[in-house]
């Protein structure tokens, strides 16, 4: 059996890898193979069992399956102690690279992978020196291809996740590939664009983002209610309402020119509850619901069709009446589709904790008891997402009437 | 009869090693060992060793030696193509066609061609009239006022709508995701479907998740490729009612040679999200370079008189679904935007990168 005798014998160990600085003659190359038979000499290299040939039963996995499976909690301090335990396992770190790809494909399981130091743990698995190129050949013909896309894959993998690394990483990097490996010039091209992209959404959000859902909705209010500065977002809760069903929270935002809006609304035009829409926050998405108003129509001013190329009909300016049509430029919330007049997300989404909405509405707008209030299951805002209820048709609209 | 067999080892060594030990030198001449040649392909790959001697494959595979065989009637390139890859693996410099490869496998006779072809001719002559009519008239567009926006697509139309074509990764079975572009309620283009980031267990995809609508390439008349010339504006302008999500503009600069086929400027769209309309104004100098998804590491401003298309897309590796509303998409110039390029440049050291 070969054994570790192969691995001692230098002249096996330059010859195959050809990694020697000077070349050996060939008769020892023949030499060695006739000594070893090769047969083991290729196994030492190969590491799957897939490839091992049945009768080898002295051939083990280096990195067996179950080695992330098996760890029964799965949190960051078990992740880096099986980096750990990996490390400590030999002075060679033989089949470093399968360790890494193992560990990666591991890493959202342990809730690692937007991590940055389980990432730097990982790349500092890499043995140093022993991959920095020393000659211009070596350098530009890939040097150890293997571990250099081991750990390409690795740094693509980051960022894939949106994981920026630091100064650190380039000086480990620096360390393991010297300064003209593949690694590095990832590394770099990373440091480059991904600070620039970082802080691109005008309308930053938190990463991540809240589990709690209330929060999500009063982020999700906010930046939806960013095109009038004016907006507040308000919390309620529903059972502040006399006779409502669900007890649950309603965030609401509104501003001023809403309320104006609301309250120069005609008694006899009714008004929608519309709903759900999704809006997305980062890998989450939350319904909203908008109150919302038939379009105001234009006025006389807009609707006049003047050709100015028309001569038959012309007027002198002074004898022409003061236009009265004149009217303020539409507000933002004056939309084509409709004016939107509030918006709100609720715990429950259900027609009831809505209803509870409506009379919350009421004590900042007293208009809303008198005008009739539909709930409409289609929007010309888009299609809506359908809540479902048991104890509810899906084609009833309940009016409100707190009159 | 030519015949082709093809056995994989993982290194060559397994392969000398199995002669070798089985003492196969007397029966493998070296002739035949000659006809067997290695397959440099990518490192992942396991060594392709084939032979055009029938008779020599064949004894290899029949000695249990550690390879994968292939059928021995497929082609060589096809061997390649159906070889397990965990990475993209160029096997050649060159591209067949600009699609990548991606073009369809329908058969269609001839006769159905020419009758396709005719058809077409009417709408062909009828812009080739206009554009005789054009280069008579001769009355291009000198000069475009400050601050306003010129609409070059207008969405809400089927006849808007089917200047675009929708494509997402559940194309070619490379994931699940769907999208399509229709009129919305309020009649615009609505962009919608549904991203998967799902990955097809094929041993091939990597990753999936893409939803894209691309508009039809600039033509003249019959057929012929032609280019958008947008040097006379400083941004682009979109008006959008999206969901939250970020989405991507690409304009796409093809050029003549096939390195530069893929050649496609990109820029995020944040959308706000809710009921209310958003106008995006986009310069061009913050469009950065970008082939088959890879950022360049040599940078340049767009070509704005090479424009080929103009894409909307959606990859953001969140799964569930999406909707951007489109009003309309316009060009706008902005004297007071000065930028030419947003991106600086660095002289780096010979061979670090591309430069």
């Amino acid at each position: 059996m070969l054994g570790p005798k192969v691995f001692n014998h230098s002249i096996c160990l330059s010859c195959l890898i050809s990694r020697a600085p000077v070349p050996l003659p060939f008769r020892y190359v023949k030499s060695c193979l006739r000594i070893t038979g090769g047969t083991e000499l290729s196994r030492a290299f190969t590491v799957s069992k897939i490839y091992a040939s049945k009768n080898n039963v002295d051939q083990k996995d280096i990195v067996p399956k179950e080695y992330f499976d098996k760890v029964g909690n799965k949190n960051k301090q078990n992740y880096l102690d099986m980096v750990r335990i990996f490390e400590g396992r030999g002075a060679h770190r033989r089949g470093h690279v399968e360790f890494i790809y193992s560990a990666l494909r591991h890493m959202e399981e342990f809730g690692v992978h937007k991590d940055l130091e389980a990432y730097k743990r990982l790349i500092d698995v890499f043995p140093k020196g022993k991959f920095i190129p020393t000659n211009i050949f070596q350098a530009e013909f890939m040097h150890y291809p293997k571990q250099q896309q081991c750990a390409i894959d690795l740094l693509e993998q980051m960022e894939e996740n949106g994981v920026i690394p630091d100064a650190e990483t380039e000086d480990i990097l620096l360390n393991i590939f010297g300064k003209s490996g593949h690694p590095l010039r990832k590394y770099w091209r990373m440091m480059y664009w991904m600070p620039k992209f970082k802080n691109l959404n005008p309308w930053p959000l938190p990463n991540p983002v809240p589990n709690d859902s209330l929060e999500l909705a009063k982020l999700a209010l906010q930046q939806m209610s960013s095109v009038d500065l004016q907006s507040s977002v308000t919390e309620y809760k529903t059972s502040d309402v006399k006779d409502s069903v669900d007890d649950t929270w309603v965030v609401s935002v509104q501003s001023p020119t809403q309320m104006e809006l609301l309250e120069a609304h005609p008694e006899e035009t009714p008004i929608f509850v519309e709903g759900a829409f999704r809006v997305w926050l980062r890998n989450t998405s939350v319904n909203y619901f908008i109150l919302r108003a038939d379009p105001t129509p234009l006025s006389n001013y807009d609707n006049i069709a003047s050709d100015p190329d028309d001569v038959g009909e012309l007027k002198t300016p002074f004898e022409e009446p003061v236009n009265s049509a004149v009217r303020l430029a539409p507000s933002v919330h004056e939309q084509e589709e409709g004016t939107v007049l509030a918006m709100c997300a609720t715990g429950t989404s259900s027609r009831d904790s809505l209803l509870s909405w409506i009379r919350l509405l009421q004590e900042a707008n007293p208009r809303l008891s008198v005008i009739p209030v539909l709930f409409s299951l289609r929007s010309p805002f888009g299609q809506v997402i359908p809540i479902h209820h048991p104890e509810e048709n899906q084609q009833s609209s309940a009016k409100v009437s707190d009159k | 009869m030519k015949l082709c067999s093809y056995v994989g080892c993982r290194t060559p060594w397994d392969l000398f090693s199995w002669i070798r030990n089985e003492n196969m030198a007397n029966t493998l001449t070296s002739s035949v060992i000659k006809t067997l040649f290695i397959n440099p392909c990518c490192f992942q790959n396991p060594y392709i060793i084939a032979t055009r001697n029938l008779s020599a494959a064949s004894l290899l595979i029949s000695k249990s030696i550690p390879c994968t065989i292939s059928n021995p009637n497929s082609t060589f390139k096809h061997r390649n193509k159906k070889s397990f890859h965990t990475s993209t693996c160029s096997k050649t410099f060159w591209e067949r066609d600009p699609k990548g490869g991606y073009v369809s496998k329908e058969k269609r006779s001839t006769i159905k061609t020419i009758r396709e072809g005719l058809g077409e001719l009417k709408n062909e002559i009828q812009l080739w009239k206009e554009e005789v009519k054009e280069k008579f008239e001769f009355d291009p567009l000198l000069l475009c006022r400050p601050g306003e926006t010129d609409i070059f697509w207008q969405f809400g139309t089927e006849a808007s709508n089917s200047k675009w074509v929708t494509t997402a990764d559940s194309d070619h079975n490379e994931g699940f995701s769907t999208c399509e572009l229709v009129t919305s309620p309020a009649g615009k283009g609505l962009f919608r479907g549904n991203l998967c980031t799902a990955v097809p267990k094929d041993g091939k995809v990597k990753k999936a998740g893409y939803c894209n609508m691309r508009c039809t390439r600039a033509r003249k008349s019959f057929k012929r490729d032609s280019f958008y010339d947008w040097r006379m504006y400083t941004h682009l302008v979109i008006k959008v009612r999206g969901d939250g999500r970020p989405y991507f503009l690409n304009i796409s600069t093809m050029g003549y040679f096939d390195v530069f086929w893929n050649d496609v400027y990109h820029y995020a769209l944040y959308t706000r999200g809710g009921p209310y309309w958003q106008v995006s104004k986009v310069p061009f100098s913050k469009f950065f370079l970008s082939s088959k998804g890879r950022i360049q590491d040599k940078q340049a401003p767009v070509n704005l008189d090479r424009v080929s298309h103009f894409g909307i897309s959606l990859g953001d590796k969140v799964e569930g679904p999406f909707q951007l509303e489109i009003d309309y998409i316009g060009l706008e110039f902005d004297p007071t935007h000065t930028e030419e390029f947003a991106y600086e440049m660095y002289q780096l050291p010979k061979f670090i990168a591309a430069n």
